[in-house]
C-alpha cells in the first residue's frame, strides 16, 4: 500500500479474473480482468461497440470473449472465478436511494464545474480581446467583475445538461476484488469431453507455455492462429490444426489446408498431443521438385 | 490514499493516475489538471487555500466532497472501480472522438528496446480506448424500461432518430426489441432502467440475450451489420407472402407489434403449403404424369383382358365345343403341324361354309346355323337361296390357251400365302394381323429383337429430332434447380433464418410498416457446427423466396459471410 510498483505486483499475482456468463459464453467485463488475462498471454476477442466510436467495426470494445481453451486454462491455474449473475443483486430500496443521492450530488458538482468553466472562458475571452489596448487595466477588471457577478446570478445548469455514465461492467461488482476461494466454488463445470477438444486444449497449453499467443482461426481453416508475440504488434506465423494421433485425415484435406496456408503466407502446423504429455508438431511446406 | 509519484508508463491504467497525480506537467493528467482546481486531490493542500469568498467556499466544499468520494471506495476498490467521478464526467465532454491509426506490425520479436517500447505504446493505447466509459448528456438519452415478462423494452421518453428504422408501437406506447435496445445502449442513445436502477451493458447482455430472444452469436451479427449501417429486422416466416401472393403483387402489411407482445412465445408453425407451385414446371413432374396415364391405360387393358378371357372360357363351358379341337384330336389332313397351344383352335374342316357360287353343287337352301351361335332365343329356319343364285353369274369363264398359260404362270409366281409356315401358325385373324405388322416393322427397320423387348432403343434413327431434344433424351442426370422439391421439406430447428437485412442507403425513406424487399436474409451459424447440407440450403431458399440467403458464420468475434448461388450450366445447343 505504500508505493505503487510492488503493490501492483502483489495484486497482479493474486488477482482473480471474474468471468461473466452470457448465453453460456465466458465474457470478461472489467478492465482489470482484461489486463490480467492479457498478462497471462490470453488474447480473447472483443465483441462490443467501442464507446468512443460505436458505429464502426475496426476496433471493438468490451466485453472480451474467451476461447474455451482460455477459459479452461484460467480454471486450471485457479485464476478465474464466476461473477454473480444478473439477478443476484437486483436493486433493493437501499441501492435505489443511494443511486438517487449519487445522481443529485453529481448534478450539484457538475453545476459548480460548469459555472467555473463558463467564468474562466469569459475571463479568457475578455483578457485576450483587450491585450494591447491602451484603455487601461482597471476598466477591463471592472467590466470583468461586473460580468462575472451577472453570471453568478443568472447562470443555470439544466438537468438535461448533466453528464451521466452508462457503465460497461455491472456497478455493484466494482468495489472489491473477489477472494479466490469464494469464487472457485461457484465455477460452473462446463467441460466438453470429446477427444478433439482435449487435443485442442493440450496443444493450446503447450504453445502458450512456449510463449506464443493464440487466437481463433476459423476463417483460416484451422484451430488456432499462432503469434510469436502480442498480436497487437506481430503477424501470425502459423495456422495450427489440432488432430488426435489416431485420427486419419484425407489427403485432399491436407492439400486444401496447405494451399490455404500458402495463400495467406502462414505455415500450417499439424499438432497432435502424444501420450507422454507433450505435443508433436508437423509443419507443411509447399516445395517444388527437389 | 495514494500520494506516490505518477508513472505514466505503468500499465495500471490512467484512471488511477488522474486522481493521484500531483505533478503539474504530467503527460497523462496535464490537461486534466488545467481544468480543475489544483488542490482537489491531496490532503496536503486542504488548509492552504488562499481563495476567499463564495468561490473559495465552493472550492473547499468540492475538495472535501472529492476526498470523501475517494475514501469511500477504498484502496483495493480503486483497482476495479470503473465509476467516474462527477468531475471526470464533466471533463468527458472534451474527449476526442478519433481512434488512433494502427501502425505497421513487426515481423519477428527480438529483444530490442524499440520493439518493447512500441509494444507498450500499442498496449497503452489499447487500454485507454478499452477502458473509456460511455458518458452522455442526460438530455440526449432516451429513457426506457426493461420488462422481463414480455422480454421487451418500453420507451418512457420520446424516441430519437433511431425510431425511423427500429422499434414498434403497440397499445399507444413505443417499444424496442431486446437486441435493438442493447445496440442502442452500446451506442449511448438509450438508458434502460430495471426497478428504477440503470442497467449496465453487462446487465443488458446477460438479461436480454438468450436462446428465447436472440443468442449472443446472433447479436454479434446484428451489431456488426447495424454498425455498418444496415437496417436489420427479425425474420418471421409466417409473415412472408406465399409465392402465389408474390405473383399477384399483393401489398404486404407488417405488424411487428402483434407478434412481439404475445404472452407465450411459442414457435410459429412452419407455413403449410396450401398452394401449388404453378410456375415451377419440372420435366420430372411431367414424366410422372405421363407415367400415370400409361399406367391408367395398362390398367384398362388389364381390366379388359380378363373379360375377354372369361368370355372365351365361358363359351367353352357352354357347349360351343364342337368346333374346338384339342391338340390330340386334330385331324392331320389339313394341318401339317400341330399347333403349340390348341385349346381354342377352330377345326375348320368341320365348319361348313356354304359355297354359294359353286356350280358343282346346287343347294337350293342353306341349312340353319347352329342355334348355340345365335344370340338369345332367335331361331332361324332354312334359307332358300334359289333366288339369289339366279342373280349370280355362274357362267364359266372361257380362257384362251394363252390366257390360261398366263394364268398358270402368275399363279405359279404368286406367292401362295397358305404355303407360308408362319401364316399357317396363326390361329386367327388377330394373330395374322400381328404377323403382318411384325413383318412390316422389320421391313421398316424396327426389328423385333430391338423394339419388342423391355429395353428399347432410346430413339428411332428414322424419326426426326432436334439436337437439343436428343441431348435431353441422352442426359442421364437431369438438371435441376435449387427450389425443386423444397416445398415438401419440413422445417428444422437447427437451420432457420434470423434476420432480414435492408440496404443502408434506403434509411432516409425507410418505412417500418412497409419496408419493401430485403437486400438479403441472414442465417447465423458457427464454425463449430456443421456445414449446411443441400436439404438445409433448399429449405432456407424456399423460406426466403427470391431473396438470397447469406450464412453469417461467427468465429469468436470474427464474422464471415457466405452465400450459395443457384447456377445453371450453360447449354451449347440451340434448337
Amino acid at each position: 500500500m505504500e508505493d505503487s510498483p510492488s503493490m501492483d505486483d502483489h495484486q497482479d499475482s493474486s488477482l482473480v479474473v471474474g468471468v461473466g456468463l452470457c448465453d453460456s459464453a465466458p465474457l470478461l467485463w472489467r478492465l482489470q480482468d482484461l489486463k490480467t488475462a492479457r498478462r497471462l498471454g490470453l488474447v480473447g476477442a472483443l465483441l462490443g461497440s467501442l464507446p468512443r466510436t460505436p458505429r464502426q467495426n475496426q476496433r471493438l470494445g468490451r466485453p472480451l470473449l474467451l476461447l474455451p481453451e482460455e477459459e479452461q486454462l484460467l480454471r486450471d491455474e485457479e485464476a478465474a472465478g464466476a461473477l454473480p449473475g444478473p439477478n443476484q443483486d437486483v436493486g433493493g430500496a437501499e441501492l435505489r436511494r443511494q443511486f438517487e443521492e449519487d445522481q443529485q450530488r453529481s448534478f450539484e458538482e457538475q453545476s459548480v464545474l460548469a459555472l467555473e468553466d463558463r467564468k474562466s472562458a469569459l475571463r479568457r475571452a475578455m483578457t485576450s480581446s483587450h491585450t494591447g489596448s491602451e484603455s487601461g487595466a482597471e476598466a477591463v477588471d471592472e467590466a470583468l467583475c461586473g460580468r462575472l457577478e451577472a453570471l453568478d446570478h443568472s447562470f443555470s445548469f439544466p438537468q438535461s445538461a448533466m453528464a451521466v455514465q452508462l457503465s460497461t461492467a455491472r456497478a455493484g461488482l466494482s468495489y472489491c476484488p473477489e477472494a479466490r476461494a469464494h469464487l472457485q466454488a461457484s465455477w460452473p463445470i462446463r467441460e466438453q469431453n470429446n477427444p478433439r477438444s482435449d487435443a485442442r486444449y493440450q496443444v493450446f497449453r503447450d504453445l502458450r507455455g512456449r510463449g506464443f499467443y493464440l487466437t481463433s482461426a476459423g476463417k483460416f481453416g484451422g484451430d488456432f492462429l499462432v503469434y510469436p508475440g502480442d498480436p497487437l504488434r506481430f503477424h501470425a506465423h502459423f495456422i495450427a490444426v489440432c488432430l488426435t494421433l489416431d485420427e486419419s485425415i484425407c489427403l485432399l484435406d491436407v492439400l486444401a489446408v496447405a494451399r490455404l496456408g500458402s495463400n495467406v503466407k502462414k505455415t500450417v502446423l499439424l499438432c497432435s498431443p502424444v501420450p507422454d504429455g507433450g505435443v508433436c508438431y508437423t509443419s507443411l511446406q509447399w516445395s517444388g521438385m527437389v | 490514499m495514494q500520494i506516490g509519484l505518477c508513472d505514466p508508463h505503468s500499465l495500471v491504467g490512467p484512471r488511477r493516475q488522474r486522481r493521484d497525480c500531483n505533478q503539474e506537467s504530467c503527460d497523462w493528467c496535464g490537461a486534466h489538471q488545467a481544468d480543475q482546481p489544483k488542490t482537489a486531490n491531496s490532503f496536503k493542500s486542504v488548509g492552504s487555500s488562499t481563495e476567499r469568498g463564495p468561490r473559495g467556499m465552493l472550492l473547499l466544499l468540492l475538495r472535501l466532497v472529492n476526498m470523501a468520494d475517494q475514501n469511500k471506495t477504498g484502496t483495493e476498490g480503486k483497482l476495479f472501480s470503473e465509476i467516474l467521478s462527477p468531475s471526470e464526467l464533466f471533463a468527458a465532454r472534451s474527449r476526442s472522438h478519433k481512434i488512433p491509426v494502427r501502425g505497421q506490425k513487426d515481423f519477428f520479436p527480438n529483444d530490442s528496446d524499440e520493439q518493447r517500447q512500441r509494444l507498450e505504446q500499442s498496449l497503452n493505447e489499447h487500454w485507454s480506448l478499452t477502458s473509456e466509459e460511455r458518458v452522455e448528456r442526460l438530455g440526449n438519452l432516451v429513457k426506457a424500461v426493461w420488462i422481463p415478462s414480455d422480454q421487451i423494452v418500453e420507451l418512457q421518453s420520446p424516441a430519437g432518430k433511431f425510431w425511423q428504422t427500429m422499434g414498434f408501437s403497440a397499445n399507444g406506447k413505443q417499444y424496442l426489441l431486446p437486441e435493438e435496445a442493447l445496440y442502442l445502449m452500446e451506442c449511448g442513445n438509450v438508458q434502460v432502467f430495471y426497478r428504477d436502477l440503470p442497467l449496465s451493458i453487462q446487465d443488458g447482455y446477460e438479461r436480454f440475450l438468450s436462446s428465447a430472444t436472440v443468442t449472443l452469436q446472433q447479436y454479434q451479427v446484428f451489431g456488426h451489420l447495424k454498425r455498418l449501417g444496415y437496417v436489420v429486422h427479425r425474420f418471421d416466416p409466417s409473415s412472408e407472402p406465399s409465392s402465389y401472393a408474390r405473383q399477384l403483387n399483393l401489398p404486404q402489411s407488417r405488424d411487428r407489434a402483434g407478434r412481439q407482445l404475445k404472452r407465450k412465445r411459442s414457435p410459429s408453425p412452419t407455413a403449410t403449403c396450401s398452394y401449388t407451385e404453378a410456375q415451377v414446371e419440372s420435366t420430372i413432374e411431367k414424366m410422372e404424369e405421363d407415367k400415370c396415364s400409361l399406367e391408367g391405360d395398362d390398367a384398362k387393358k388389364l381390366a379388359a383382358s380378363p373379360d375377354i378371357q372369361t368370355a372365351t372360357t365361358s363359351g367353352a363351358d357352354e357347349g360351343r365345343s364342337w368346333w374346338m379341337t384339342d391338340d390330340l384330336g386334330a385331324s392331320d389332313k389339313e394341318l401339317h403341324h400341330s399347333p403349340t397351344s390348341g385349346s381354342s383352335r377352330w377345326d375348320f374342316s368341320s365348319i361348313p361354309f356354304p359355297d354359294v357360287g359353286s356350280s358343282e353343287r346346287h343347294p337350293s337352301c342353306l341349312a340353319p346355323p347352329e342355334p348355340s351361335l345365335l344370340p338369345g332365343d332367335l331361331t332361324v329356319g332354312v334359307c332358300d337361296i334359289a333366288s339369289w343364285r339366279r342373280k349370280i353369274n355362274l357362267r364359266m369363264v372361257k380362257m384362251s390357251s394363252k390366257e390360261q398359260k398366263r394364268e398358270k404362270d402368275t399363279r405359279r409366281r404368286r406367292w401362295d400365302v397358305n404355303k407360308d409356315r408362319e401364316v399357317r401358325r396363326c390361329r386367327n385373324w388377330a394373330e395374322y394381323h400381328e404377323l403382318l405388322a411384325r413383318r412390316q416393322r422389320k421391313r421398316k427397320g424396327r426389328p423385333a429383337h430391338l423394339w419388342n423387348r423391355e429395353v428399347t432403343p432410346l430413339h428411332d434413327p428414322k424419326q426426326p429430332i432436334s439436337t437439343g431434344e436428343l441431348l435431353d433424351k441422352i442426359s442421364v442426370i437431369k438438371s435441376t434447380h435449387l427450389l425443386e422439391g423444397a416445398s415438401r421439406l419440413k422445417g428444422s430447428e437447427q437451420w432457420r433464418i434470423c434476420f432480414n437485412v435492408y440496404q443502408p442507403d434506403t434509411v432516409a425513406d425507410f418505412k417500418k410498416s412497409n419496408p419493401g424487399k430485403p437486400y438479403s436474409r441472414m442465417c447465423v451459424c458457427s464454425f463449430d457446427g456443421p456445414v449446411p447440407d443441400l436439404r438445409a440450403i433448399k429449405l432456407l431458399a424456399f423460406q426466403s423466396g427470391d431473396i438470397p440467403v447469406v450464412f453469417a458464420v461467427v468465429d469468436h468475434g470474427d464474422i464471415s459471410f457466405y452465400t450459395f448461388k443457384d447456377f445453371q450450366l450453360p447449354t451449347d445447343v440451340f434448337p
